[in-house]
């Protein structure tokens, strides 16, 4: 089960990097950023 | 905090997120703890699980807008209820309480089947706001309700309760809620059309094209959910973000084409804003834990005197509850059961836990509030809120009501 | 143009992004190495608990079993410390024990960090410090604070409902507590998997007394208690009247028969062994807790329990003094030497004889540091 959350994580994180590119609000990209630093640091099973 | 926090949201109009998390920062340098990256990060962990949940209950979402699954069945509950106004307002209660029945969780009701009754409610002639204020309160009610209420479980662990007995206290609060508030909201504003009306109104159903496999994706949901929380030795526990994603992934082939990706990428940019304000209450409320300030709160309220630690439960756990309704019945719903110690804790827990539960409609979490404005379409969701005020006191009333008649419940139970 | 300032912007934050994982990563991964325990010479063997459940190699769940043998036989008594990482004074007292004694009769098998993998992280939004660290003889030494569960990245994720091994009902998170996986599954999450470990050790290594070290919230009702399964009456009220002509204040708490899956009930349940569960109050796990700091940990001054307890919310005393880690663990010490005494009391022919057992007392004046180890 771990592996398939792992695998939701890193298709959310894939999705995640996408919306930064391709949001042009900065405050947005700023949201994004946030919430991807958790996604990373799961992903890579560091917290 | 809170005053940077203002500053930061109202007057320089940042994202509430962002603002959290900045005000969070603040807090930490004034407080003599430095930059404490390791705190912040810490802190929005706490709201990892949930966020996950969100995120894929929105793809869910996305999917069944996109195959005309959601069309379909608006279409099939308009054609059974368009004659009967109590009947739908009950359904839709229902139907929006299910799914947070059965997985403890209102976002997931909210975001699930609250999306399949909103279209059928909007177009029975209740308004937008209202339409999400009852989802919003199906979602808060769904989440008490027996078998699975997450926020009685909370409690139950810091008190050693074991989670057995609760079905009818929390029926006997729950059901006549939800039977008073659907029809408080809906009542008046949904009108009985005729069937030409309705005809008028209908969207495109995709039954005829597609047929069974069309309900497919929304019942291999429901079944997973169920499974876990009735059948939990036989059915395989994926938990709830896994459940959404598979029957988003089956929704690929139900229904009329689309692009998953595309479907994904709206529910994140849709979820994005949100997920941030949780990422910064989470970092906002390690910042309090280790300034102190959160156990001095808890202390306030511990400390009013008794005649008033009714009011002080009425008021602290839903406005602590912008933390999040789990937050609010572990830091507080826990001292509160002890300091009624005296009284039969099942009915005191679940009592509280519907008090608890109004904690999903306060700002600037108000996840319940934030996520029906989202599935009606309305931009901003203080004027769901406020529609929620009236059936939240009710529900306040109730709770504080089931707390002062425990010992008479006691002997009737 | 803009589009190019745009992309240009979000790399830029991608990279802070990383920088951001980089940094609080370090700091998140550095829970991950263990401190060091200096065992007596009189150690007979260390073990890991793999050796007695094979499937725990190599996981996280894996800890050390440090084992005490006397020449003659005699008792077998399991000590263990840091079910909960975020007690102090469990896994304290176990290391305290590891570092001094010496037994001439018995066995004593000491396990200081039950639950292995919840010493490597920190529960999110509690504001807890990692470390504090305690002056020895020579040089200071620091130890984890660690969080009540499993770390979530080495058992993940929590079921919505858990069932537990005894069939309890609880919220999804306690399946990554220790303390509610008991008797544990062969086949389970790493923490059910820990759990069966540990009976497994009760059936090797003949375990006849087997006490939990634990810590609670000062708002918590089971405080400053001996938990004793049925099994264990006698026991526990001999002890308590042996504590309390040493001027230590005990409650007396029957482990429920409807709460399931803790140690004192499944121990007692599902093994020969008589089984204990001792609390001590800890402020800084509480949720009135004030500034969180390693001062709270060791020091357990907290103005805001000073009020609660002038208030009647708390059910041990609590003044300006706090209720500090050397004081926490003294009375473990203590608890545990009239445990045994006791034992020895009821079944002669199971004595357990420690040599060097810190006293009680001198902990509580001298503190924990002169009894440490100092460190490499
Ligand atoms: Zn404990």
């Amino acid at each position: 089960m771990q592996i398939v959350y792992n695998l939701i994580v890193l298709y959310l994180v894939g999705h995640l990097i996408w919306y930064l590119f391709r949001e042009k609000k900065f405050w947005n990209k700023v949201c994004a950023v946030l919430v991807l630093i958790m996604f990373l640091l799961r992903l890579f099973l560091i917290k | 905090m809170v005053a940077i926090f203002a500053l930061l949201a109202m007057i320089l109009k940042l994202p509430i997120g962002v603002s959290l998390a900045f005000s969070a920062l603040a807090g930490s340098l004034l407080g003599g703890e430095g930059i404490g990256l390791r705190h912040l990060i810490e802190g929005s962990f706490g709201y990892f699980d949930t966020i996950l949940i969100i995120v894929t209950a929105m793809i869910f979402m996305k999917v069944l807008q996109a195959s005309g699954i959601l069309d379909t069945i608006t279409s099939l509950l308009l054609r059974t209820f368009y004659k009967k106004k109590s009947a739908l307002l009950l359904t839709a209660m229902f139907l929006v309480m299910f799914p947070g029945m059965i997985t403890g969780s209102s976002t997931t009701a909210v975001l699930s089947t609250g999306a399949l009754v909103a279209p059928v409610l909007i177009k029975m002639g209740l308004s937008k706001v209202k339409t999400a204020a009852l989802i919003a309160m199906g979602g808060i009610l769904g989440m008490i309700a027996p078998p699975v209420n997450i926020l009685v479980m909370i409690m139950g662990a810091g008190v050693d309760m074991p989670y057995v007995g609760l079905t009818i206290p929390l029926l006997i609060i729950v059901v006549p809620l939800a039977i008073v508030i659907s029809l408080w909201l809906g009542y008046r504003d949904i009108k009985i059309i005729e069937y030409e009306k309705m005809k008028a109104v209908l969207p495109p159903s995709y039954h005829k094209q597609y047929g069974f496999r069309l309900y497919l994706p929304l019942i291999v949901v429901l079944v997973l959910m169920l499974g876990q929380s009735v059948l939990p030795k036989i059915m395989p526990d994926i938990g709830i973000p896994a459940i959404f994603l598979v029957g988003s992934l089956i929704g690929l082939g139900c229904g009329r084409p689309f692009n998953f990706f595309k479907a994904t990428q709206k529910a994140i940019k849709e979820s994005t804003p949100i997920l941030c304000i949780l990422v910064g209450v989470g970092m906002f409320i390690q910042i309090m834990t280790l300034t102190g300030a959160r156990g001095w709160i808890v202390i306030s309220f511990l400390s009013l005197p008794s005649i008033f630690l009714y009011l002080g439960i009425a008021t602290s756990m839903p406005l602590f509850g912008a933390v999040s309704a789990f937050g609010s019945a572990s830091i507080l719903g826990v001292p509160f059961i002890l300091a009624l110690v005296e009284k039969n804790a099942i009915l005191t827990s679940s009592a509280l836990s519907a008090v608890a539960g109004l904690g999903d409609l306060m700002p600037p979490t108000a996840l319940a509030g934030i996520f029906a404005a989202q599935v009606v379409g309305e931009p901003n969701y203080f004027k769901v809120i406020r529609h929620c005020l009236m059936p939240a006191l009710f529900e306040l009333v109730m709770g504080v009501g089931v707390l002062i008649l425990t010992p008479l419940l006691d002997k009737l139970i | 143009m803009k589009k190019i300032r745009s992309k240009l912007i979000s790399s830029v934050l991608l990279l802070l992004t990383l920088v951001i994982c980089f940094l609080s990563g370090f700091k998140f991964l550095s829970m991950q190495k263990k401190e060091d325990v200096f065992p007596t010479e009189g150690l007979t063997s260390k073990k890991m608990l793999s050796s007695y459940f094979q499937t725990l190699k190599n996981t996280w769940g894996d800890t050390e079993v440090y084992i005490y043998e006397g020449q003659e036989k005699g008792g077998n008594l399991l000590i263990q410390g840091g079910a909960h990482p975020n007690e102090p004074a469990g896994f304290i007292t176990a290391v305290l024990l590891i570092e001094n004694i010496q037994a001439t009769k018995g066995k004593i098998v000491i396990i200081p960090r039950a639950n292995n993998s919840g010493f490597t992280h920190s529960d999110p939004q509690e504001g807890n410090p990692q470390r504090y660290s305690i002056e020895t003889s020579a040089g200071r030494r620091s130890f984890r604070y660690g969080s009540r569960l499993t770390n979530p990245i080495h058992q993940w994720p929590d079921p919505t409902l858990y069932i537990n091994p005894a069939g309890q009902k609880l919220s999804g998170t306690e399946s990554r507590n220790l303390n509610r996986c008991y008797p544990g599954r062969k086949n389970g999450r790493l923490t059910e998997k820990v759990a069966y470990g540990i009976m497994e050790l009760f059936k090797k290594e003949k375990i006849d007394l087997a006490i939990d070290l634990h810590e609670s919230a000062p708002e918590y009702p089971v405080i400053n208690a001996i938990v004793f399964h049925e099994n264990s009456e006698e026991l526990a009220a001999l002890a308590l009247m042996e504590l309390q002509l040493q001027g230590f204040e005990f409650s007396l708490e029957f482990s429920p028969k409807n709460l399931r899956g803790l140690s004192h009930r499944e121990w007692g349940d599902n093994t020969q062994a008589m089984a204990i569960l001792l609390e001590s109050a800890n402020a800084s796990h509480g949720r009135l807790k004030g500034k969180t700091s390693p001062a709270l940990i060791l020091e357990g001054k907290d103005k805001n329990y000073v009020k609660a307890a002038k208030l009647g919310r708390l059910f041990v005393p609590y003044d300006e003094e706090g209720v500090p880690l050397k004081l926490r663990v003294a009375r473990h010490l203590a608890a545990v030497k009239s445990i045994l005494s006791s034992f020895e009391e009821l079944h002669p022919e199971k004595k357990t004889e420690i040599k060097n057992m810190p006293s009680s007392n001198e902990v509580r004046m001298k503190g924990i540091g002169p009894f440490l180890h100092p460190p490499n």
